[in-house]
């Protein structure tokens, strides 16, 4: 938060002279006095401002353990069970309940998992009533019915290697990307757009996103900062350099929906596929912006 | 007086246990009625005698034998300790770096920012107050049905949306909302 006085320096005080140090600066047009500044070339009077946004979807799924990790945690998870207390299935089963045998079982069968075979003891109970326990536990197994089908990590739009869906590759960060034309060239980039008069950049950047891609998505904006900026060489000398605000957005539900006239396509990339498709200059830009995984 | 009997009382009279039993402070025969008394009582009160693993497992008597079963020596253990904590290490410098890379771009394009317009500049450092209702918000409550200024309402500025979820092992059956219904939001 800005204190009162620092506040007040900087609003009212607008034309002060310690502004006069950035020599590249836009000029207020309103009400400024004709301060004695150094000549300045035209382009540098009419900096343009525009906003992108790079609205992400975030990983919809966690992301897959490592060989390695996996190998470590069942590693440990064996020294826990090596070190700790034995389960008390008197206390917190019924003696002789179905539940307790079933319990008990399994037990046997994780503790020849972890230690081996020939770790336990053999049981002392004959093998009729042996069989007779496994017959009713496969019974109750059967009556209380298959649990409920959880999704398959991967997607069918994973298999067809669909990008415009927001289904594809949970695990990982996707970027929306729009195929522009411009000047009879079609080019990859965010969604972007001007700085209307009186708007505020992220009032600005939501304005745009909905203009180029539809309201067809509950978006959100993250905050007020701009989180990179682009400065494109001007294609003639007498326009003015044109300075892009990145915004950062997320999607939680919809669908873009293109109109088709300067914005012909668009997809879900995740950061590598990105870098395939931007310019190289543009993406000297923006790798640093985007999330690794 | 007792002690004196006569030597006519049969010999094979029971040697009665004569400690003194207060009849009335003994111990309750637990075998019969609810086990669960029993069971409450055993889990609370372990005994403390080391033969056989107890119920609330105080003691487990085949810990060394396990554990040689599952550490294969001392050098691998520490050796996978070490494995373990460089993987650690790895992971945590990757993500501090790309954070690094985030935070220096977004102070760069705070710079450019601030040399361009000094308005737009201030009002993008402003913090959003959770609890302040703007003027646009007031003026679409009035035009709006109340189900759908609830609806404005539980998007707060400043605060992150609930609709962000915290990822979870398996997606949703019914994968991602393509049907959103769009709602105005003021900005």
């Amino acid at each position: 938060m800005l204190s009162r006085h620092v506040l007040k320096r900087a609003v009212g005080c607008s034309n002060a002279p310690a502004r006069r140090a950035f020599a590249t600066e836009v000029v207020p047009p309103a009400a400024s006095p004709p301060a004695p500044t150094p000549p300045r070339s035209k382009k540098a009077d009419k900096a343009r401002i525009s906003t992108a946004i790079i609205l992400n979807r975030s990983p919809i799924i966690t992301k897959s353990q490592t060989p390695f990790e996996t190998a470590f945690y069942s590693y440990q998870a064996r020294i826990r069970r090596a070190l700790s207390n034995p389960f008390p299935h008197d206390f917190y089963f019924k003696q002789g309940s179905l539940l307790q045998t079933r319990f008990n079982m399994e037990e046997r069968t994780r503790e020849k998992q972890a230690f081996g075979p020939s770790f336990l003891p053999p049981e002392e109970v004959d093998a009729a009533k042996a069989e007779a326990d496994k017959a009713a536990v496969e019974q109750l197994a059967q009556q209380e019915g298959e649990g409920e089908e959880l999704a398959p990590r991967t997607h069918e739009a994973d298999l067809k290697n669909d990008v415009k869906s927001l289904d594809r590759q949970g695990q990982r960060n996707l970027y929306l990307l729009l195929l522009a034309e411009e000047n009879g060239k079609q080019v990859w980039r965010f969604p972007q757009g001007g700085v209307e008069k009186g708007d505020l950049l992220h009032q600005a950047a939501q304005k745009d996103l909905f203009a180029e891609c539809g309201d067809h998505m509950d978006t959100w904006i993250v905050g007020r900062k701009p989180i990179g900026i682009y400065k494109p060489s001007p294609a003639t000398p007498e326009e003015p350099q044109n300075n892009v605000f990145f915004f950062k957005g997320h999607i939680m539900a919809g669908q873009v929906r293109v109109d088709g006239k300067s914005i012909k396509d668009f997809a879900w990339l995740t950061k590598e596929e990105v870098g395939e498709k931007v310019e190289k200059d543009y993406w000297e830009v923006v790798k640093d912006i985007l999330s690794d995984f | 007086m007792s002690f004196l009997r006569p030597a006519s009382s049969s010999s094979k009279a029971a040697f009665r246990n004569t400690t003194a039993i207060r009849h009335y402070a003994g111990k309750p025969d637990t075998s019969l009625g609810d086990p669960k008394r029993e069971n409450l009582r055993r889990a609370l009160y372990p005994s403390n005698i080391r033969n056989r693993p107890t119920p609330v497992g105080t003691w487990r008597p085949d810990v060394a034998r396990a554990l040689q079963r599952a550490i294969p020596s001392v050098q691998a253990h520490e050796t996978i300790e070490r494995a373990w904590l460089l993987h650690k290490r790895h992971v945590r410098k990757q993500r501090e770096a790309e954070l690094s890379r985030k935070f220096e771009k977004m102070r760069e394009a705070m710079d450019e920012l601030y040399k361009l317009d000094s308005q737009l500049y201030l009002q993008a450092n402003r913090a959003d107050d959770p609890r302040a209702k703007s003027a646009q918000e007031m003026e679409m409550a009035k035009k709006l049905k109340v189900s759908e200024v609830r609806t404005m309402d539980a998007r707060i500025p400043g605060l992150f949306p609930r609709e962000l979820k915290v990822p979870t092992d398996t997606p949703s059956r019914t994968g991602w909302n393509y049907d959103y219904k769009p709602f105005q939001r003021p900005l």
